[in-house]
């Protein structure tokens, strides 16, 4: 049996592993605006990443976007997961499938129609002077609040979908017990449903937190020049400045960020599901 | 503990219906079950009354108090689930205390309250495991527990006892009816299995497709049936459609003529004969002739199936003693068949009736 994994495993090896070790040793190397990089073992770069202010604030934006985002993801897709969940209709299925629609979109494109719709002259500020509500249009493009709505917008399917399918294991008469025993529906939500819910919680919330720090085009397209998130940031060192050192560190604290994150937040939801 | 009552309850689900013209008062402290064959609406009925599913027309009354449109928390009533739907991540212990911690009682009023439900089913040295990790016979005790530890004004039950096996069953089967004495609880079980409601019940409820066919006593329902349905489906019935003659013969749709009481109202009707109620006896003499088909022992009762010109007539009785030459009998002897008129029950006649178990 356990030849089945094998070419699993040696995917993961030759395309995973191989690179983030290549990466990591990328990474201690030093740069030289001349030669590029010069072969070393030294911690400069990770020293710079973490006492340079200018990426601390990158990473900060980073962390915050991420959690935000994704606290805001579960409380929206909690109520559609539990709704999708539970609704007993022949078009189930395809409501299901409508959820995965906007994935079919890619993020630039995507991206794009939100800068038309949150531009300047975009949409939303075409009606809003059109109808005099404003005078002048409103600063809505390039902002943290239209990046957090963009990513939003990708991630949310992800969400739903992950979490529509614990909860609908959950057997309905176990939330029927609880409401005959007297529990009002707010109560059977906080001590049933959510509590059985969590692993999907968990899943959900690791699989959106993931994407949401190495958010890439959203941030660009959104966010504008001054915003910066670590994605665009990685991508900067590695093409634009040629610091192919830096950019690995960069890299690699991403990955560590998002990993140390992971897992204390898995390890959380965990012990609260034991008790 | 409270009277439960129901008038004209009915449940259309868009053009099907489910329930018609349900009208059913339990008494306090009383225990009715439920009966009828799958899909009859007893689910719907029960359903109705713990507030799952809202009635298209009618009313229950829980303690004379109208709760047809309140919602499920506010009912009072205590039920036990088929599934069991104990809360898996709850051990036993928190199972039975959620109700009490929803009537918001102290800590120590709601530990008393846990421990006597689960001395009740005999429970509580299991009282921190999950129920996972308990035999589905001890699931089932928690789920009744749980339902008994807020003492509610309508306890009901939903074939609690179809996930278990035969001999647990009969156990648990009396405990619950213990335990609803003991309590004085107001009980609605809903059962397929009509020996489950005879031997439990005060008075049984028999439904079929959605409608009440008649309500009674265990001995109501078998001595005196409504109807060709209720004759078949409690107890087992010889069930035989004809016409009653001036003067007590009935005449069988395939010509034969039996003996009924002499005051029957002439006309076609449905002839219904207990198995238990036949005198068989080896040979031609007087009675319906017939030959055995069929010798099926079931250690307290024998059950012989007699072909009576084509149609199977059954009889049972308690296995014959060593000496009597009914004991030598075996398939296709010629045998006679006779009854004391007065256990004849003539039946109205009803075409369309798909009529209970036919033996
Ligand atoms: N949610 C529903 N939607 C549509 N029809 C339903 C629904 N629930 C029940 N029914 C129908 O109502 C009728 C009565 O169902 P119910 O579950 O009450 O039967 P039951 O007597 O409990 O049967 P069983 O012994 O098989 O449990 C059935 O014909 C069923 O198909
Ligand atoms: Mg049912």
């Amino acid at each position: 049996m356990a030849v089945l994994i094998v070419p699993a495993s040696l995917l993961v090896l030759g395309l995973l592993v191989a690179p983030m070790l290549l990466m990591l040793r990328i990474s201690l190397n030093q740069f030289s605006p001349t030669q590029m990089m010069i072969e070393a073992m030294s911690a400069d770069n990770y020293i710079r990443a973490v006492t340079d202010p200018y990426y601390q604030q990158v990473l900060g934006t980073t962390l915050g976007i991420a959690l935000l985002c994704t606290l805001l993801t579960l409380i929206l897709g909690f109520p559609a997961a539990y709704w999708l969940a539970r609704i007993e209709s022949r078009w189930k299925s395809l409501i299901t499938i409508l959820t995965l629609f906007p994935l079919l979109v890619g993020n630039v494109v995507r991206s794009a129609g939100w800068m038309a719709l949150l531009g300047n002259d975009g949409l939303i500020n075409a009606t809003l002077l059109w109808l005099g509500i404003i005078s002048a249009p409103l600063k809505l493009m390039y902002t943290p609040q239209a990046v957090v709505i963009g990513i939003i917008a990708v991630v949310l399917p992800y969400m739903i979908l992950t979490l529509a399918s614990v909860i609908e294991s959950i057997p309905r008469s176990v939330e029927e017990a609880a409401a005959n025993l007297g529990a009002r529906p707010g109560t059977v939500f906080r001590r049933v449903v959510l509590p059985l819910a969590l692993p999907g919680v968990a899943a959900g919330s690791i699989l959106v937190f993931v994407l949401c720090m190495n958010t890439y085009a959203t941030a660009i397209l959104l966010g504008g020049p001054q915003f910066k998130m670590m994605a665009p940031a990685v991508y900067d060192q590695f093409i634009r400045a040629n610091n192919w050192p830096f950019g690995a560190t960069l890299a690699f604290i991403l990955l560590a960020i998002t990993m140390i994150f992971t897992i204390v937040g898995s390890i959380g939801i965990a012990r609260r599901y034991k008790r | 503990m409270a009277q439960l009552k129901l008038s004209n309850l009915a449940k259309h689900f868009g053009a099907a219906v489910a329930v018609e013209h349900v009208d059913l008062e339990v008494r306090d402290g009383e225990l009715v079950a439920l009966l009828g064959p799958s899909g009859c609406g007893k689910t719907t009925t029960l359903r109705m009354v713990a507030g799952f599913v809202e009635p298209t027309a009618g009313q229950i009354l829980i303690g004379g108090k109208d709760v047809t449109h309140a919602p499920p928390y506010a009912r009072d009533t205590g039920m036990v689930f088929q599934s069991y739907a104990l809360f898996p991540h709850m051990s036993v212990a928190q199972n039975v205390a959620f109700g009490l911690e929803m009537r918001r009682m102290g800590r120590a009023e709601r530990e008393q309250g846990v421990l006597e439900a689960l001395k009740l089913v005999k429970l509580d040295h299991l009282a921190e495991r999950l129920p996972r990790e308990l035999s589905g016979g001890q699931q089932q005790r928690v789920a009744l527990a749980r339902a008994l530890a807020v003492n509610p004004s309508v306890f009901l039950l939903d074939e609690p006892l179809s996930n278990l096996d035969a001999k647990l069953r009969s156990e648990v089967r009396l405990q619950i009816r213990s335990l609803q004495q003991r309590l004085g609880l107001t009980t609605l079980i809903v059962t397929h299995d009509q020996e489950e409601a005879l031997t439990m019940a005060d008075r049984l409820v028999v439904m079929d497709r959605g409608k009440v066919l008649q309500v009674g006593t265990a001995e109501e329902l078998y001595e005196r049936p409504a109807n060709a349905f209720v004759a078949g489906f409690v107890g087992r019935c010889n069930l035989i459609s004809g016409f009653v003659d001036p003067g007590g013969v009935f005449r069988t749709d395939w010509g034969g003529e039996f003996a009924v009481p002499q005051e029957s109202a002439p006309g076609k009707a449905i002839f219904a004969l207990r198995p238990e109620r036949v005198a068989l006896r080896p040979g031609t003499g007087h009675g319906i002739p017939g030959r055995i088909s069929a010798i099926t022992y079931l250690g307290s009762l024998s059950e012989y199936h007699v072909d009576v010109s084509g149609n199977s007539f059954l009889v049972s009785m308690p296995p014959p003693p060593n000496d009597s030459p009914l004991r030598c009998l075996k398939i296709g002897d010629q045998v006679s068949l006779t009854w004391d008129v007065a256990a004849v029950r003539l039946l109205p006649f009803e075409p369309s009736s798909n009529q209970g178990e036919e033996p």
